[in-house]
């Protein structure tokens, strides 16, 4: 291994990504736009909410029952619609998602203990915030039934109202969430989104730069030199892991200012298993670029692989203690899961390196591995 | 290494047999290569000399024979790594394998530290290539923005910058206009002399043999012959004759039955009489012609390319002449079918076509000549409505190009470089789809079809898909479907780039026709200065501008003129025989290969002369010739005329 060699295939590779500007931007804003359109695509937290309400009651009771969709941060509500007319022109033109309909009578029946059925119409287009919203609808419901009637049982049996309440409701759910106080989804998604972005940039950078040479021809100057396979793979990924994690860092920045997600763990502990992260993806890289011929076939395979690993091999949609033993298996042969534990553990759950080196570990012996197997397989004299 | 007098082998290559999934590219070559010569590769696309050539740098594994470069035998990836130190390798495409986004020194610096020069070894050599090549005003400007002949001089002091033993450069020169070709073999030559190494360089340009010690001519993986020009020359001996002639076609119909080679051009008939002497040969034709208002207009020396079409027809009959296809001359009644007016065009602030003017009436054959980014495309698209020229008008087929596009588009054909067909579409179903797109009836669309057929021999064909049919025929596919539709202006951009000789004849003689007998204008590009000759008039395109626009003849007859003809001694020390007649006159001689060449205005005075000034500096001059003019030496002539004049922008604008 000739280091003078190494650096002058790493330096030439640096001052091309500097100044190619099409390849700058692809390196650097395209991780950046994914992660904005990833981060708003798949939260499915659903806030604001806009809705109307349609009173026929217009009692205490159907206000007081109003003011508890207007004071939860799920819900936006643009105001009373006069009738049902302009109640479903609202849906139409998706003003709003959901109209709820008091039906008159509806103080009186609930005060005499009859059962109400409000109406709830969801504009059914978009179907998976609807199940969340109504959920939502369905605890306000429950809430609110469960004080009238305990208000009613105190009244009539004279007891205290809390008392009334331990009457009816002996067993009660204490719920509390660690690590993400709130159940934001995008404290979650948000460092995951950096894990399955690199999973699909760093490959795609490492192996262009390669499969560029060999279209132009360029590959023949280092076929017909005397430099070694080892040097000549080292000096390309270098610079692209550098390049890959100044990316990270970008998106680390993205994670926590702009999506407000917290960082409770060590930021060098981070730093180190990026380090080892994107060393791991630079092969995976090379090893695209053995395969592709055309910069088009390195760019489908590192995205469609980077993407099918990321989902289905990083425990983001099946979580690793859930995972058939063929498939956590499988998954060890991506850095993807390793670095969903890391990320998830120094942003969410502020681990320290005692419970985070094993996780290190994999990345340095798997990236030595790899670039063996790339080392070994690229051919300086090719077949065609 | 042994005494100098003994001649020692830096290549040898024997029986050399490569296949790409199946298909042979390579079929069982022999080569030898002496160590200090310039060994060329001629052949078209697809013969294998790319193969070849990356088999012997030791970047290409093959199927079967034996390689030994430099004394080692190169018969695994260990040995081939063994031989890099000592060899450089420059790949095929002018400027590829140079990193775009580097200025030339950055490239330098990248290609002497990948090979270990040592920081005073590189400054002393990068000063001296950059002084040699005339690159050093230009070190820091990035390769993307060099012209096509600095991109090629930068290439070649990439590859010689840790100053290899043996150097293998892959067309070197193709889409380089003339000047820097001339330039770049006076540089290698004095390099390889310099370092005594020696060099196998590929080429599809038949003209450049001359430039070679020695050289191999290669066709369908096989070699067709090989040696030094004249021992190939003397493999079929022959003589080419020129007869000027009113009635072509009667001419030509009355040689084809005597003579293998006989080929319309321009004004002129032109053969190739095989065992035949200068004068028994022009005697014969006279003969032959008896009656016809016919003279021979000159009779000499044939060109390598002659001979090497008639090597590969070996013992193969003449392709038949296309049958003439039944049609009505139309009445073409604009005066000029095509007609330039000072067109221009910008692309940022590099002027790609600056002021050209030209007209072309029906009936011509006019041939727009240049180096890659000579504006040659650029014209093109403009006259055919592509692209909006900056400045200058134009009318094409009656239509004024700026206004009338679309008239102009149904009225013209245009065959691109890549041949714009659809591969995956039979010959039969790319004809259809082209009459489809031009609107015609059913009736009218299988009229055309059948006549396309006929016209480009692809009978027998109708049914295979144009992507596997092989080059000649996929080019005479592409112009049928650009003549489905009867156009009176036929636009051709580099229609025979890559194409065999034989197919290159064939095609030429297609547009002949064309332009004979259905009077169809014709505009053709090319960078096969031997192809120009063709044309009825020429133009000269360089950096933009038009520099020469008159038939070959006229311009020939002007550089022999004011330049005199060419005169080529065969010496034993070139290159001081080049700087002894730089120092005494000659500025322009020009080497190729062990032989310089001069103009001269006093030929037979200067062939006395010149052995005897040539002695006084210590070189011996074996043999004194006359040569006839290329349409090379009058290209050097009017760019070399034009930056005196302080008209031309050089390649420093």
């Amino acid at each position: 291994m000739n280091a003078r060699r190494v650096i002058a295939v790493a330096w030439k590779e640096a001052r091309e990504i500097w100044r190619d500007r099409l390849y700058f931007g692809l390196a650097f804003a395209l991780p950046v736009i994914l992660m904005i359109v990833y981060c708003y695509g798949l939260v499915q937290d659903v806030e604001n909410a806009p809705f109307a309400i349609l009173d026929h009651d217009r009692s205490t009771l159907s206000r007081d029952y109003a003011r508890r969709f207007l004071e939860s941060r799920y819900f936006d509500f643009k105001g009373y619609a006069a009738d049902g007319r302009e109640a479903e022109r609202l849906l139409v033109d998706a003003r709003v998602r959901m109209v709820l309909v008091v039906p008159p009578g509806f103080e009186r029946d609930l005060r005499e203990g009859r059962p109400v059925a409000v109406q709830t119409i969801f504009d059914g287009t978009n179907t998976t915030p609807i199940r969340t919203l109504r959920g939502y609808v369905e605890s306000i419901h429950r809430a609110l039934g469960a004080e009238l009637r305990a208000d009613r049982l105190a009244r009539t049996r004279g007891l205290a109202p809390e008392r009334a309440e331990v009457l009816l409701q002996p067993l009660r759910v204490e719920t509390r969430y660690l690590y993400n106080r709130e159940v934001r989804a995008l404290w979650a998604i948000a460092p995951s989104m950096i894990m399955f972005i690199l999973m699909m940039t760093s490959p795609l950078l490492t192996a262009l730069s390669i499969v560029r040479e060999k279209e132009t021809g360029a590959i023949y100057n280092i076929y017909s030199a005397t430099i070694t396979r080892a040097e000549y793979l080292l000096g390309k990924l270098l610079p692209n892991s550098v390049v890959s994690f100044l990316n990270i860092l970008v998106l680390f920045v993205l994670a926590t200012q702009w999506f407000g997600a917290p960082f409770e763990g060590s930021f060098r502990l981070f730093a180190i298993a990026s380090l080892g992260f994107v060393l791991c993806t630079g092969c995976l890289g090379l090893l695209v670029s053995l395969l592709a011929k055309s910069q088009q076939a390195a760019l489908m395979i590192s995205v469609i692989c980077g993407v099918v690993v990321a989902l289905n091999f990083s425990g983001m949609t099946t979580p690793p203690q859930a995972m058939p033993p063929s498939l956590h298996a499988t998954a060890q042969l991506f850095p993807a899961m390793a670095f969903r534990n890391v990320v998830l553990g120094t942003f969410l759950k502020g681990l320290d390196a005692r419970l985070l080196w094993k996780d290190v570990a994999y990345f340095l012996l798997y990236a030595a591995l790899a670039f063996a197997l790339c080392a070994t397989l690229f051919r300086k004299r090719t077949k065609a | 290494m042994g005494a100098a007098a003994v001649v020692a082998e830096a290549v040898r290559v024997a029986g050399l047999e490569k296949s790409y999934r199946g298909r042979p590219a390579v079929r069982g070559i022999d080569l030898s290569v002496h160590e200090g010569e310039i060994y060329g590769l001629i052949g078209p696309d697809g013969a294998g000399k790319s193969t070849l050539l990356k088999a012997i740098a030791g970047v290409l594994r093959f199927d079967a024979g034996e390689i030994d470069v430099l004394g080692t035998r190169i018969d695994s990836d260990r040995a081939a790594e063994r031989i890099k130190p000592r060899i450089g390798f420059l790949p095929q495409g002018l400027g590829l394998s140079l990193y775009p986004e580097l200025s030339i020194e950055e490239n330098i610096d990248f290609f002497a530290r990948l090979r270990l020069v040592g920081k005073p070894e590189l400054a002393e050599r990068k000063e001296r290539l950059l002084a040699m090549t005339r690159l050093a005003a230009f070190r820091d400007r990035p390769m993307k923005h060099l012209s096509g002949g600095m991109k090629q001089k930068l290439g070649l002091i990439c590859t010689l910058i840790h100053e290899p033993e043996l150097v293998i450069l892959d067309e070197p020169t193709t889409g380089v206009d003339p000047v820097s070709r001339r330039d770049f073999w006076a540089i290698l030559s004095r390099l390889l002399r310099e370092r005594h190494a020696t060099a196998i360089v590929s080429t599809a340009y038949m003209d450049e043999a001359s430039r070679f010690h020695r050289l191999s001519l290669v066709y369908d993986g096989k070699e067709v012959a090989a040696g030094d020009p004249e021992r190939i020359r003397e493999k079929r001996p022959g003589s080419l004759v020129v007869i000027d002639t009113a009635r072509q076609a009667d001419a030509v119909a009355r040689l084809r039955p005597r003579f293998a080679q006989v080929d319309p051009q321009g004004a002129t008939v032109r053969l190739f009489a095989e065992g035949l002497l200068p004068a028994e040969a022009g005697a014969a034709v006279a003969a032959a012609l008896e009656g016809l208002p016919a003279t021979v207009a000159d009779a000499g020396e044939a060109d390598l390319e002659d001979v090497f079409v008639s090597l590969l027809r070996e013992g193969a009959p003449a392709p038949p002449a296309a049958p003439a296809p039944p049609h009505t001359p139309p009445a073409r009644e604009t005066r000029f079918a095509i007609e330039a007016i000072d067109l221009t065009r910008d692309f940022g602030g590099f002027r790609a076509v600056d002021h050209v003017s030209f007209s072309v009436p029906p009936g011509e054959i006019f041939g727009l000549l240049g180096a890659n980014g000579a504006g040659k495309t650029t014209v093109i698209k403009m006259l055919t409505g592509i692209l909006p020229p900056t400045g200058g008008r134009g009318q094409v087929a009656g239509h004024d190009m700026r206004h009338a596009a679309g008239a102009i588009k149904r009225r013209i054909g245009y065959v691109s470089q890549a041949f714009s067909l659809y591969q995956d579409l039979s010959v039969v179903e790319n004809l259809r789809l082209f009459a489809a797109i031009y609107g015609l009836s059913r009736a009218e669309a299988s009229d055309r079809e059948a006549w396309a057929l006929d016209l480009g021999g692809l009978r027998g064909h109708e049914r295979d898909l144009a992507g596997s049919l092989p080059m000649g025929l996929r080019q005479r596919l592409a112009l049928g479907c650009a003549l489905v539709h009867a156009p009176e202006v036929l636009f051709l951009d580099e229609p025979t780039s890559g194409v065999d000789p034989i197919g290159r004849r064939r095609f030429w003689e297609l547009l002949f026709r064309l332009s004979r007998e259905d009077r169809v204008a014709i505009l053709v590009t090319t960078h096969y200065m031997s192809e120009a000759e063709q044309c009825d008039r020429l133009a000269l395109l360089f950096a933009g501008r038009l520099v020469a626009d008159a038939t070959p003849k006229a311009l020939k007859r002007e550089v022999a003129e004011t330049e005199g003809l060419p005169v080529e001694m065969h010496v034993d020390r070139p290159l001081d025989a080049l700087e002894a007649l730089a120092a005494r006159g000659f500025p322009e001689a020009a080497l190729f290969g062990p032989h310089v060449r001069v103009l001269s205005k006093d030929p037979d005075g200067d062939m006395e002369r010149l052995p005897r000034l040539l002695a006084e500096a210590g070189v011996t001059v074996h043999l004194a010739e006359r040569r006839s003019l290329s349409m090379e030496d009058v290209f050097v002539h009017r760019v070399r005329a034009l930056e005196e004049t302080g008209g031309g922008r050089g390649e420093g604008a």
